[in-house]
């Protein structure tokens, strides 16, 4: 679109007009910089209108009003021009189209030089032109992102041709009107050019302009880079959004959050992140029932099948875990079960289900099995109830221990009693890993006894069990609640639930 | 039972082939409990040693403490003087089957 030999001579012409300006870091890094001598090139294609974002995040203090009259036309032709660089640079135009700033400080560009006039292509026509090109530009879309020069945009240089490169391709957030009166007063160099119209525009750039462009480059470096990162840290933190939200829907379809108010503020950040954890365990249960359900009826070989079934064995590792973790920051969490849904919650025994009442099912849901694996069932019911009713001795003690520590006696030592409760309360974390590893050692007991298909069809009856748990949860949760007002304390749990819409269940129970 | 000058560890394995089935543990110990309710549960008569109730204790603890490598240390099961472990250990061989021979074996189960 532009002639390489193009960009230069704009970027010549609009470092110029800055320099001209005097104008400090607030232009930054694309304008006003080390060019130096009369730009001999009169033509420009009317470029897109630069990004003025480097005004943005100059000093705001800085967009004084000039006062002095100058040439707006020529100015933001030189700006659009930069622009064009500018946006190459980056290749994230799309931010950069706000327009109110620019042009209010644009307004505040101080006279322009003479010289300007003649060796641009002309007063009139920039004028027209900037000002169209300034409008279209503002919502046009970045162009030639993938410039080569586009990477250069951080290293600043005293080089000329350097800096040009470097110029074009950063100089969106140069367009910087926001250099000011103000801004020359802060100058390095001595000798201001902004009175006079043309009076800097015919001299060449003397060591101290060259300074000052040079901090001016510096400085619209710094900004670019910080935008940057603060436009990167907004997209992850957008990201991070979505997904939270994304966690807290299913959570809340699955009916894991109480919709009790009152104690909405007793979920501890352990508790919080677990059940964040747990919303992720349940998606990925489901698609590794999915794989498994296409196992049994594709048929697949019993390799494959062995890999799958390890597969989901592993995933509920990985669930006991995970509760391991939340045990050691919130025990209670895990032990009054809010984390699981309403039905599972019914019949929660220590953080979790009971193993003994899994295999009852299996017993029943497996049929047939071979004699020795029936044997094999029962034996596991049997041992696992046995490790069950001391587990649940041993709670029991516990409980009486503390009831024993808390009430006993007149409260001598109040602290005292507190701090030994306390040891005490430390232990429920030991009941409630000794529980979950109870019901690990019982699911790859059962994947032993089993074939690999048996085991198979066995996670996918423990898979649809607590799937229709969860179902019947979100459906009670979900019920009419009139009709119960509307009876006098008369039971009607199940017309209630029979009162729901029939196609609540297609949705909940699709595998049947 | 014998003077300060014997090493804990030794005393540890005596008083582990006393009894087909000993447990090491703590009087005021909820998990001991369980799994002394486990073992009873099961037919068998284990042989307790309460380290709080004895006056080494605290040498047996530090030298139990050596031998499995973890801090919470008790209960300890040793089974026809071999040692087992703690609940973990003595729950997964329960409900892996591998439990039941082992007492058998050390005459603390008789079908």
């Amino acid at each position: 679109m532009f002639a390489g030999t193009g960009r230069r001579e704009w970027s010549k012409e609009a470092k110029r007009v800055v320099a001209c300006m005097g104008s400090q870091r607030i232009i930054g890094g694309g304008l006003g910089l080390s060019e130096a001598g009369p730009s001999t090139h009169h033509h420009h294609h009317v470029p897109s209108y630069g990004v003025l974002h480097g005004i943005n995040t100059a000093n705001p203090s800085t967009l004084i009003n000039e006062g002095h009259a100058f040439n707006f036309g020529e100015l933001e032709e030189a700006i659009v021009l930069q622009g064009v660089k500018a946006r190459n640079d980056e290749g994230k135009a799309p931010l950069f189209t706000t327009a109110p700033r620019p042009a209010a400080t644009l307004e505040m560009f101080p006279s322009w030089p003479i010289r300007f006039h003649q060796t641009s292509r002309g007063g009139s026509k920039s004028g027209g032109e900037s000002t169209d090109s300034a409008l279209s530009t503002k919502t046009e879309p970045p162009f030639e992102a993938e410039s080569p020069m586009s990477k250069k945009a951080t290293t600043p240089s005293l080089d000329h041709q350097h800096q040009l490169q470097h110029d074009h391709h950063d100089a969106s957030r140069i367009v910087g009107p926001s250099s000011s009166p103000q801004n020359q007063s802060q100058a390095k160099s001595p000798h201001e050019k902004r009175k006079g119209a043309g009076s800097t525009s015919e001299k060449p750039l003397d060591a101290k302009t060259l300074r000052r462009l040079a901090q001016n480059r510096e400085a619209a470096r710094k900004s670019r880079l910080r935008k940057k990162a603060y436009v990167q840290q907004l997209e992850s933190s957008r990201l991070k959004l979505t997904q939270l939200e994304q966690d807290l829907q299913r959570a809340r379809s699955q009916g894991l959050f109480m919709d009790c108010g009152g104690v909405g503020g007793n979920l501890s950040s352990g508790g919080a992140m677990f059940d964040l954890e747990y919303g992720r365990w349940l998606e990925e249960e489901q698609r590794l029932m999915g794989e498994l359900r296409n196992g049994v009826q594709a048929a697949v070989s019993e390799g494959e099948m062995r890999g799958i079934v390890d597969g989901y064995l592993s995933h509920y590792d990985e669930l006991f875990r995970l509760k391991s973790v939340a045990a050691k920051s919130d025990v209670f969490h895990l032990i009054n079960g809010m984390w699981t849904s309403q039905a599972e919650r019914c019949f929660l025994w220590i953080g979790g289900f009971k193993p003994s009442d899994l295999i009852t099912m299996l017993i029943q849901q497996l049929e047939p099995l071979a004699e020795q694996q029936i044997m094999g069932m029962y034996g596991l019911r049997h041992s696992s109830q046995q490790a069950e009713d001391a587990l649940s001795q041993g709670l029991d003690q516990l409980q009486q221990s503390l009831v024993d520590t808390i009430a006993g006696g007149p409260i001598v030592d109040g602290v005292q009693q507190m701090v030994v409760a306390m040891g005490k309360l430390a232990n429920l974390e030991g009941f409630v890993r000794q529980a979950d590893n109870l019901r690990q050692q019982t699911l790859h007991q059962l994947c032993r006894l089993l074939t690999v298909r048996q085991a198979a069809r066995c996670f996918i009856v423990i898979g649809e069990y607590y799937g229709r748990l969860r179902a019947l949860s979100s459906l009670w949760a979900s019920r009419p609640r009139e009709t119960l007002m509307s009876d006098d304390n008369s039971c009607q749990t199940t017309t209630d639930l029979q009162m729901v819409h029939p196609s609540h269940h297609q949705n909940h129970f699709p595998s049947f | 039972m014998v003077g300060v000058g014997v090493d804990p560890l030794e005393r540890i394995e005596r008083l582990a082939s006393e009894n087909a089935v000993v447990i090491f543990s703590i009087s005021s110990c909820c998990m001991c409990h369980a799994i002394k309710r486990l073992f009873c549960g099961m037919g068998v008569n284990p042989a307790v040693h309460e380290l709080d109730e004895d006056p080494l204790g605290k040498d047996l603890e530090r030298a139990l403490i050596r031998l499995l490598g973890t801090s919470s240390v008790v209960p300890v099961v040793f089974i026809g003087g071999k040692l087992i472990g703690t609940m973990d250990r003595v729950m997964a061989c329960h409900i892996n089957g591998t439990l039941v021979p082992l007492l058998k074996e050390a005459g603390a189960l008789w079908l």
